[in-house]
């Protein structure tokens, strides 16, 4: 045979070179070379198995075109696992956030619902005034008004002396306990209503710091802070002359935290989420929830 | 062009089907893709060459996925399967490139 003598040289001469040569220079496989030269020695091969031949060809690309078809779905489905478990979590808060929001806006709605059946079932009564002045007076109502508006902003981040960088903990930053003491200072003054960032401050409002944010009522705040007081004409002068002013001006000299008051007119402020209500009983009686249990009225915070 | 119908028409059987591949043969499923991949850059540079051979263009098709996937077996066996998995992978990516540029010689004479 013919076709064996050269084959025989070629596996010597591939053997021979370096296989990465090899792999560079030629990069189609030998074996389509050989089998063109073996088929131009030989004699045509007879037709059945040209056909089978082909057939089988055909058989092997709708093998490749499923396995790179199976490759793609399996890489589709499996490879962002982490990436798609992330997205769901950001899209379940997206959604129970705009639930909530939702939730919120129904409340609100209902609470005036119940607020104007309330007003006309009293009927323009001295009750009903006296319901509405406690009401704006505790945060169930919204009010209008002139006050001040206290601004307060984080300072820079001061340059870490050694490193140069912004150093880790900046004594500028607002906290927590800062915007207590201003609504403190506020209340003190003489201030009937308070919001800080558009929430409105009630007997029971709680701001915390929860790691870098603060809550006011558990919905985060962000800075700059506006607290915004409605109160009598002299608030800004009370409020400027107090002891807590004085010492957030200080801070402005030493920590360049931002600090200003300023006089407003006409301000609105919104009405308080509604409280919990929480129920007195008397110690030893029956556990039934008294029907006439309110919500305890106790003054403003100092 | 009826071996780029046959190539479709398996795409659109695993697009149909939606197969499942068995857990133990998933590690393998990327190397039996570009195996086969190499197999088919071979076939159409033949093709171009004039020296296409269907028993040729099948038995590398089949060797090639079968060796890919036994030296990645037998690589993570051995405790350094993604190191092999790497190596057959650069050894028929240079085999793609070369055959991709013996195609592209031939369409744009470049």
């Amino acid at each position: 045979m013919t076709g064996a003598a050269p084959q025989k040289r070629a596996g010597a001469r591939d053997s021979a070179t370096d296989f990465l040569t090899v792999l560079f220079r030629e990069p189609l496989d030998p074996g389509y070379a050989r089998a063109a030269r073996r088929q131009a020695d030989a004699v045509p091969r007879p037709r059945w198995r040209v056909r089978s031949a082909r057939g089988i060809r055909l058989l092997v690309l709708v093998l490749i075109g499923f396995l790179l078809m199976t490759a793609y779905q399996h890489a589709v489905a499996a490879t962002p696992g982490t990436t798609k478990a992330h997205e769901r979590l950001v899209s379940d808060v997206k959604a129970r956030r705009a639930q909530t929001d939702e939730l919120q806006q129904q409340a609100d709605r209902l609470r005036e619902d119940v607020v104007r059946a309330r007003d006309e079932a009293l009927a323009d009564s001295d009750e009903a005034r006296r319901l509405h002045d406690l009401a704006a007076a505790i945060g169930l109502a919204g009010v209008h008004g002139d006050g001040i508006v206290v601004r307060l902003a984080d300072g820079p981040a001061q340059p870490d002396p050694v490193t140069g960088q912004a150093a880790a903990s900046n004594p500028g930053r607002v906290l927590d306990r800062d915007l207590q003491d201003i609504a403190n200072a506020l209340w003190h003054g003489g201030a009937e209503a308070i919001a800080i960032n558009g929430q409105r401050l009630t007997a029971t409002s709680t701001i915390r710091a929860a790691g870098a944010v603060i809550l006011v009522d558990f919905a985060p705040v962000t800075g700059p802070y506006q607290v915004s007081a409605i109160g009598p004409d002299d608030l800004d002068k009370t409020f400027g002359d107090s002891a807590t002013a004085r010492r957030f001006r200080s801070y402005v000299d030493v920590y360049r935290m931002q600090f200003s008051v300023r006089k407003q007119e006409g301000m609105t402020l919104p009405a308080a989420a509604e409280p919990q209500l929480r129920y007195a009983r008397p110690p030893g009686a029956s556990p039934e929830p008294s029907a006439s249990a309110v919500l305890s009225p106790s003054g403003g915070t100092t | 062009m009826i071996a780029g119908v046959a190539l479709i028409l398996g795409v659109v059987l695993g697009f149909v089907l939606e197969p499942t591949v068995p857990v133990g043969l998933q590690p393998y499923l990327p190397i039996a893709v570009v195996a086969a991949l190499d197999a088919v850059f071979g076939g159409i540079r033949a093709r171009l060459d004039g020296i296409f051979d269907d028993k040729q263009f099948v038995v590398s098709f089949v060797s090639n996925v079968l060796v890919a996937g036994l030296i990645v077996y037998l690589g993570d066996q051995l405790g350094v399967g993604g190191q092999l998995s790497t190596g057959v992978v650069v050894v028929l990516g240079v085999r793609i490139f070369g055959n991709v540029a013996g195609i592209r010689r031939h369409m744009f004479r470049a």
